[in-house]
Order: structure tokens, then C-alpha cells, then sequence
């Protein structure tokens, strides 16, 4: 995809070790805070969510609807975002 | 269904197999999400593995038709393709009466062959139609059950078997009337 955040390419660009979750394209101070609520404070926690559900894109969009209200575009920049870097990484 | 918060992760798992939703492994921190997944499917009523179960049931009922003596088998062959393939509908029944006598249910219809044969079918011509538009998909002694087992249907072998047998014979007839070849040599 040409068009790609800076975040985005900031993530896929190195192994995400210890990031927090905020980093995640698509994640931005609102949702990551809903997030880290719910107990997905690093980015690898939702990682692991993502592969859970096998990297389905519809199911984790819905899972990211349903736990912290992203909308559409969100969802999509975070799944672009973790897909690229288990294409690269896993 | 609030019922489904009690279930086993086993019996979401097959739940969600059973309306063909594509998952992983129901854990905790996916749970929640399978169970509405399922919530949804369940208000839109998507039964679509009881309509395959009613499906091979037919075929199988099929099967089970032929079983008939030949002379009846023109007849059922026509009403019991009417069941499982509606396209033929029209093509093999063109009057409407008969294939309204045909939408019975099984048991009825060896009863009753014998005994709407010559009220259903007026002219001989609409009957033997019936029995040779069948003809095509198969031949007489052949069962329709191995259709759904087979790549290519049994009556298309027999065809098949028959063409080439025709043709060796036309070749082997037409070797024996090259005597005539041999005299010019």
C-alpha cells in the first residue's frame, strides 16, 4: 500500500519488542487507552490477539470494534500494520 | 440463547463450525467475541447444514427408487429427477397434470404408477417421450446412485463403451469387405 503512515512504517520497519501498544498504527491515544483497560497494554499482547484469531482480517476488526470502538479506517490501519509485520517478522 | 456463555469452548467451536464461521481457537480473550459472532448467526436462523442433510436425504431416497421394475422405471425415473434436478421439469413433462401427480411423496408413487399410467399419459407418444428423454442421462440397467459417486456419470462410460464397440465393428465389417482390395492387387 502506497499509502502508509510514518507510524506505520515505523512499526513494520524493526521486531516490535517492548513497544506499547500506542504504537500500533491506527491506535492513537484514545483507543490505545481503551486498550491497555482491557488488559492489551504492549503491542505484542495484541499481536498475539491478531494470531489467536489467525490473522483473520474480519475477525479482528470485529475484535477491535467490539474491545476498543475503532472505526473502520482505524481497524484497517491496524491490520495492515500487524500483517506487514508478521509478513516480515513471524 | 444466553445459554451460550455456559457452553464448553468444544461446543462453541462446533457451533461456530456449524455455521460455517471461520475461527480460531476459542479462548478467553476470544470468547466474547465468538459468542456474538454466534448470537448473530443464530437471529439470522442460517440452518444451512440441515438443508445439506435434506439434501443428501433426496439423493438418497433417489436411490432407493430405482430399485423399481423396468417398466415403472420410465415413469419414476421422471418423477424422481423431477425432485432433484427441477430443470428437467419442464423438458421431460409437457403436460402439467402428470407432473402434479408426481410432487407425492415416495410411497406413493409405485402405487400409484400403475394405476395413472393410462389416465396421466393420453398418448403412448408422450409416454415413450418421458421414458427416452431419461435415456440420455442413463441407460436401463444403471443406477443413478453412482452418479454422485462418480467423475464422469456411469451412463456417459456406457455411451462411451457402446460408440467404440460400434466403431470397431464398422472398422472390422468394412476389413472384411476389402476383398475386393486384394482382387486389384
Amino acid at each position: 500500500m502506497s499509502s502508509t503512515s510514518q507510524k506505520h512504517k515505523d512499526f513494520v520497519a524493526e521486531p516490535m519488542g517492548e513497544k506499547p501498544v500506542g504504537a500500533l498504527a491506527g491506535i492513537g491515544d484514545a483507543l490505545g487507552g481503551r486498550l491497555e483497560e482491557k488488559g492489551f497494554d504492549k503491542a505484542y499482547v495484541v499481536l498475539g490477539q491478531f494470531l489467536v484469531l489467525k490473522k483473520d482480517e474480519e475477525l479482528f476488526r470485529d475484535w477491535l470494534k467490539d474491545t476498543c470502538r475503532a472505526n473502520v479506517k482505524q481497524q484497517g490501519d491496524c491490520y495492515g500494520c500487524l500483517k506487514e509485520w508478521c509478513d516480515a517478522f513471524l | 440463547m444466553s445459554s451460550l456463555r455456559s457452553k464448553s469452548a468444544q461446543d462453541i467451536s462446533d457451533l461456530l463450525d456449524e455455521y460455517r464461521i471461520k475461527h480460531g481457537p476459542v479462548v478467553d480473550s476470544t470468547r466474547s467475541l465468538y459468542e456474538k459472532k454466534l448470537k448473530e448467526a443464530m437471529a439470522k436462523g442460517k440452518p444451512k447444514e440441515s438443508c445439506d442433510k435434506t439434501y443428501y436425504r433426496e439423493e438418497e431416497e433417489v436411490t432407493y427408487e430405482y430399485s423399481t421394475p423396468v417398466r415403472s422405471e420410465g415413469a419414476v425415473n421422471s418423477g424422481s429427477y423431477m425432485r432433484s434436478r427441477p430443470e428437467w421439469r419442464e423438458r421431460e413433462f409437457e403436460h402439467e397434470q402428470s407432473y402434479s401427480s408426481y410432487s407425492r411423496p415416495t410411497p406413493e408413487y409405485r402405487g400409484r404408477d400403475f394405476v395413472d399410467e393410462p389416465s396421466m399419459y393420453d398418448k403412448p407418444s408422450t409416454y415413450s417421450n418421458a421414458y427416452m428423454t431419461p435415456t440420455p442421462m442413463k441407460s436401463p440397467e444403471a443406477p443413478k446412485a453412482a452418479n454422485s459417486s462418480r467423475l464422469i456419470p456411469l451412463w456417459v462410460q456406457f455411451v462411451f463403451f457402446l460408440a467404440v464397440a460400434a466403431f470397431l465393428y464398422l472398422v472390422f465389417s468394412s476389413m472384411e469387405s476389402n476383398d475386393s482390395f486384394k482382387a486389384i492387387e
